[in-house]
């Protein structure tokens, strides 16, 4: 199944389009995700250690805007967006 | 009586006035008007702005969960509470946040001000990126948001 990763704060950095396509067997969870990102972030970014930190340290939030668990299951064609570690004010 | 936006700095600045309007009312003999403004240096390093990135839902989401919040956790029920955020480029001195809030009496005000944006630093999605003098830029470590819901 197709999802697509929106991307936040230090994690425009992946891609120039502040989005990540990922292709994913069915019923996968947001741990599955992570684990492609990852993937994405070898192959493209020679594993930088630094984006590796920020994706395992971020959360996710679904398409209707709720922050979810590793254990979620991501929906085909879902819009899921990465949080990573947060600061504003 | 609660607002909370998120301003495009693209379209305009964020403005004290604002949230003058909102929170002015004869109910209250207390108010507080908190603004954060980008400043010069950071980590010894000579800022010259700010890129502030915002997920727009979850903040809004969160500065009314913060809003909710404040009637049981801080026994303030009577409130006024305006707080914009700036999303996009803020040169030095610029104002990225206003927090304004209204209460009968000085101590509520106080309490509720400082727990808005403490809160907000945990549980808001949003991201700064800092410019610097010698034209390289970084994004902010941050906190890991925890707040899972399933």
């Amino acid at each position: 199944m197709k999802v697509k990763i929106e991307l936040f704060g230090a994690t425009r950095d992946f891609s120039d389009q502040n989005i990540l396509e990922l292709s994913l067997n069915n019923d996968s969870t947001i741990k599955d995700a992570r684990i492609e990102i990852i993937k994405y972030l070898k192959k493209n970014f020679d594993g930088n250690k630094d984006f590796v930190r920020i994706v395992n340290t971020s959360a996710f939030s679904s398409e209707n805007n709720n922050i979810v668990s590793d254990n979620y299951k991501i929906k085909n064609n879902e819009k899921i967006a990465i949080i990573p570690p947060i600061g504003g004010g | 009586m609660f607002q909370g936006r998120i301003i495009d700095t693209k379209l305009r600045k964020l403005s004290i006035q604002d949230a003058e309007k909102f929170i002015a009312s004869s109910d209250f003999g207390a108010s507080i008007f908190f603004s954060g403004t980008v400043r010069n240096q950071n980590d010894n390093k000579s800022v010259i702005g700010i890129t502030y990135d915002t997920h727009d839902a979850l903040v809004i989401q969160s500065f009314e969960e913060i809003y909710n919040e404040a009637n049981e956790k801080l026994e303030i029920k009577n409130k006024a509470v305006f707080i914009d955020h700036a999303k996009g480029y803020l040169n030095l001195g610029e104002i990225s946040i206003i927090i304004a809030v209204a209460t009968k009496h000085r101590e509520e005000a106080y309490k509720l001000s400082r727990y808005i944006i403490e809160e907000i630093k945990k549980r808001s999605p949003i991201w700064k990126k800092e410019h610097y003098q010698n034209s390289e830029s970084n994004w902010l470590k941050g906190n890991p948001l925890v707040n899972e819901k399933n």
